[in-house]
């Protein structure tokens, strides 16, 4: 209420003015309906307004039930059927079998006297699940610990030390001589003046060739080109020519044939040498192979075995006492070598540099 | 590949089909070229050298057939499975979540190589043939620095170490050493197990060098495998004398580093004690008390020992255990003590050392030889000798107590010989080694019975002695049988004698030799020529072949035969100089 606006009617006075009340008409024309009809049912709890049927309907029951039970087809097809294998994605042999050895294996390594670390005598069945032995190819005749030779002792006696020591020397010789036998390696630098790129071009210029190949086409102008005709007088000696020596060649080829025939001991002879030497240069050939892989193995790789030095001690080394002995105390690197030297790993190039 | 699948343009046979190169063979088994490297250790796999070499001469190449072996190895699906394992740990680190990364390594897969030393060795006496490399493996190692680098692990190096003194424990508790020879590289052993020569080399006591030029990865693959098979045998070694395997030590004598003197002291213990449980080894035990001087404890022990396992021994160990019988050493401290320590014990001698957890003292009555290796010895005691080491590998290496006067302290020694030299093959026989034969012979002579004949009755010299003792009449015909025994030996001497002269070797009485040796120089040329004609005849009837290995035989022993000459000239003429220079 209030004041009355002396302003516009334009403004909100103007609209407050139009509001409708219909909705609150409304919840008083419900509410008094809801009166007279004895309260809403919005505020009634549910156990007066709902109940339970606890009677039975067995048809029904069984009609639900009926339905539920029934599979579809689609499932039906994807259910198990005992006449029907099934297809394994993969056969894999014999799972049952491997249990059944692990079970075995259990009992006997109980039956064994298994000791606290769990470690069991391998080779204690006589063969019972014998692996099959796989025939291992024998590398080498080269034994896996070489004993040195005597002059390689502590305290040697002097023939066998200079026996040694005589290897030793002819080893690094032979370093030393291959070195110096090997082809001269191509020099960085060349002594002599630069030479100019201008006179490069004159370097290779060869006028002679060209005045040649000038000469030669002028002989061939000047021959005269000219060809004679063949007579028959001249084709007929010919022929006969032709079989003449065609008749001589065979009179001549008899003639060498009984010669050979008359010599075949001869040459029995020369090829059963022929065949002695053969055979003799193989079996040569097969024991130098022999003694080769005697002391050095087959090529593997890249790179060449190359052996170790001697371990020798120099003469002025020897003190004769074992606490004053300048031993060698790269044994692993000798291990190494002995492991290449069976062709059991392939040299390297870190191995064979020294 | 595979015979049954072949893509086309592949090779069915010959060389190209047969081998694989090595890149070749990574690919076709999908493993990295490390773990490749691996398997093929693991596995026994190795290069080889085909004829025809279809990719090229730089190649590795593989058996086609070693390939398919190493395809169905179950070591192989392992490995994978580890790499796999491997990548889950790295990811869960990556992402920062370290408890699923602890809990991933706690369950980290492992594998063993048990089974493959089972495929490779089917038997006991495969795994003992190709114990050379392994022993001399483990006993390297056991002397090498760990070094981080390398990826060489401490605890590694403490059981090359452990698998190499109970090794060594076993050998001497054995009595299985035959041979030892100190070289410049180290000192070599042989010893026979179960009638298998094993030979093995060990570092000498210095500080090993890495040298650079040398693959670890590879040494410590094989090392790996090594260490599983040493373990193996070692586990059944040990049980074949009676003994629990993983060995019990006593903890304050492997501080000491005397691990290996701690070991036998185990094994011992053990036998005495099995020893005393047998009823009838304490059985025989008292017959021998009757028959032996009671004053001999030491002595009486080692006949407990003996009872034990008798019936095994053959006629070597015997001697190699009674060479060292009833004598006490005393190592100094500038000796290598580990080698001499199992020297020493393998062939049945006591030992002591300069040092905490020793079994007596340096001034104790009993001691015998003290092995010094200086220039002057300041204290000495009177009882017993002073000598260098190498004695006791020279007398080990001879099969008798040499006499000491040469090996005396500060003595120059006499040559340090190698046994492992035939010296009749060889043909050319040092020195020392004569003089050594000559005492070999002269202590055959006395004690030991002459070769053939009656070894069964006169078996023992001891025995022999230790009945003297007990009856004078026994004593009496011992000494007819000795006379006996210098008679028919000094015939037997004979017959060798004729047949190196390359007479014919029909057994001849006494005075038919006697006539022989009458005839013999005016029937000297004759006999050359028979000895010629025979040669030829048999030459005659040898088939082709035959005759060549025969010609080729000869070829050979000429050249020895050379090479023997021109030592033997070079060792007159260093006498020679020698005597000038005097």
């Amino acid at each position: 209420m209030g004041k009355k606006s002396k302003g516009s009617r334009k403004g909100k006075k103007a609209w407050r003015a139009n509001i409708s009340t219909e909705d609150i008409e409304d919840f008083y024309e419900k509410s008094s309906k809801d009166a007279l009809s004895g309260g809403s049912l919005t505020e009634v709890p549910s156990d007066s307004l709902f109940f339970v049927d606890k009677s039975r309907d067995l048809s029904v029951k069984r009609k639900i039930d009926k339905h539920r039970e029934k599979i579809l087809r689609v499932d039906s097809i994807l259910q198990k059927n005992s006449f029907v294998k099934p297809v394994p994605s993969s056969n894999q042999k014999k799972p049952k079998k491997k249990q059944k050895e692990i079970q075995r294996t259990e009992s006997s390594s109980q039956k064994d006297g298994t000791t606290d670390t769990g470690m069991v005598d391998i080779w204690d069945d006589k063969g019972e699940h014998a692996v099959k032995a796989r025939k291992a190819s024998k590398l080498t005749v080269i034994p896996a610990v070489e004993v040195e030779p005597p002059g390689c002792s502590y305290n040697p006696s002097s023939e066998y030390h200079q026996d040694s020591l005589a290897h030793a020397v002819a080893d690094e010789m032979q370093k030393i001589y291959t070195k110096e036998l090997r082809p001269a390696p191509v020099p960085l630098t060349v002594p002599g003046e630069a030479i100019e790129e201008e006179d490069m071009y004159f370097l290779d210029a060869d006028n002679e060739s060209d005045d040649d190949d000038q000469n030669i086409d002028e002989d061939i102008e000047k021959r005269p080109f000219k060809t004679k005709r063949v007579t028959r007088v001249v084709q007929n000696k010919r022929a006969r020519n032709k079989e003449k020596l065609k008749k001589e060649a065979e009179v001549k080829k008899t003639k060498e044939f009984s010669k050979e025939l008359d010599s075949l001991p001869d040459i029995i002879n020369e090829i059963a040498k022929e065949d002695e030497e053969k055979s003799k240069r193989h079996e040569r050939r097969v024991i130098a192979k022999q003694e080769r892989l005697k002391s050095c193995p087959p090529r593997l790789g890249r790179h060449k075995f190359e052996p170790a030095p001697v371990q020798v001690l120099l003469s002025e080394e020897i003190t004769g006492s074992l606490r004053k002995l300048k031993a060698c105390c790269t044994l692993a690197r000798d291990r190494y070598k002995s492991l290449e030297k069976r062709g059991i790993i392939v040299p390297t190039a870190k191995s064979g540099r020294k | 590949m595979p015979k049954h699948y072949r893509p086309t343009g592949k090779k069915k046979e010959g060389n190209a089909a047969r081998y694989i190169t090595r890149s070749q063979a990574v690919k076709y088994l999908q493993v990295s070229l490390s773990v490749f490297r691996r398997l093929c250790i693991f596995k026994g796999v190795f290069p080889r050298d085909p004829k025809k070499k279809v990719k090229g001469n730089h190649h590795t190449y593989y058996h086609m057939k070693d390939i398919l072996f190493l395809k169905h190895e179950p070591l192989l699906e392992k490995f994978r499975e580890m790499r796999a394992y491997e990548k889950k740990v790295k990811k869960a680190v990556s992402k920062k979540n370290k408890d699923l990364a602890e809990r991933l390594l706690t369950r980290k897969p492992s594998y063993t190589l048990d089974m493959l030393i089972r495929e490779r060795y089917p038997k006991f006496i495969d795994a003992l043939r190709d114990l050379d490399d392994g022993l001399t493996m483990v006993h390297l190692f056991a002397a090498l620095p760990a070094i981080e680098r390398e990826n060489i692990q401490a605890e590694r190096i403490h059981n090359c170490r452990g698998l190499s003194l109970e090794w060594q424990a076993y050998v001497s508790r054995t009595h299985k050493l035959r041979k030892a020879f100190i070289s410049v590289k180290g000192i070599y052993y042989q010893a026979e197990v179960e009638g298998q020569k094993i030979t093995w080399l060990t570092p000498h006591a210095l500080q090993q060098v890495m040298p650079q030029d040398v693959d670890y990865k590879i040494m410590l693959t094989f090392l790996e495998f090594y260490e599983t098979l040493l373990g193996f045998v070692n586990l059944r070694l040990y049980h074949s004398i009676n003994i629990k395997y993983p060995p019990i030590l006593d903890p304050k004598l492997k501080a000491l580093a005397a691990d290996l003197y701690a070991l036998t002291r185990y094994v011992d213990a053990k036998d005495q004690k099995d020893g005393s449980n047998n009823e009838e080894s304490e059985l025989r035990l008292a017959q021998l008390q009757h028959q032996l001087p009671a004053n001999e404890p030491g002595a009486l022990m080692h006949l407990v020992e003996n009872t034990t396992d008798e019936n095994e021994e053959d006629e070597e160990t015997r001697t190699c255990k009674n060479l060292f019988n009833n004598m006490t050493f005393f190592l100094s401290r500038e000796v290598p003590r580990e080698s001499l320590l199992f020297v020493i014990t393998a062939f049945g001698g006591v030992v002591s050392w300069e040092g905490d957890g020793a079994p007596f003292e340096e001034s104790d009555q009993n001691i015998n030889y003290q092995i010094v290796d200086r220039p002057t010895q300041s204290h000495r005691f009177i009882s017993r000798d002073h000598i260098q080491p190498q004695w006791v590998f020279d007398c080990i290496n001879a099969r008798i107590i040499l006499p000491t006067e040469d090996y005396m302290v500060g003595k120059v020694l006499p040559p340090h010989l190698s046994p492992f030299v035939d010296n009749e093959a060889e043909g050319y026989v040092p020195e020392y080694a004569e003089t050594i034969k000559r005492l070999q012979a002269a202590a055959r002579k006395e004690i030991l019975p002459m070769p053939g004949g009656e070894q069964d009755d006169l078996d023992n010299a001891h025995n022999l002695l230790a009945e003297g003792i007990i009856d004078r009449t026994k004593a009496k015909e011992a000494a007819e049988r000795k006379r006996k025994m210098t008679i028919l030996q000094e015939q037997y001497h004979k017959e060798l004698k004729m047949e190196m002269e390359g007479t014919q070797n029909t057994p001849t009485t006494p005075k038919e030799s006697k006539k022989k040796d009458v005839d013999e120089e005016t029937d000297d040329a004759n006999l050359q020529q028979f000895a010629d004609d025979d040669d030829n005849m048999s030459k005659v009837a040898m088939s082709r072949k035959k005759r060549r290995l025969y010609e080729a035989m000869k070829i050979s022993q000429k050249r020895k035969k050379d090479s023997v000459d021109t030592l033997k000239t070079r060792k007159q003429n260093i006498q020679k100089s020698k005597k000038s220079s005097d």
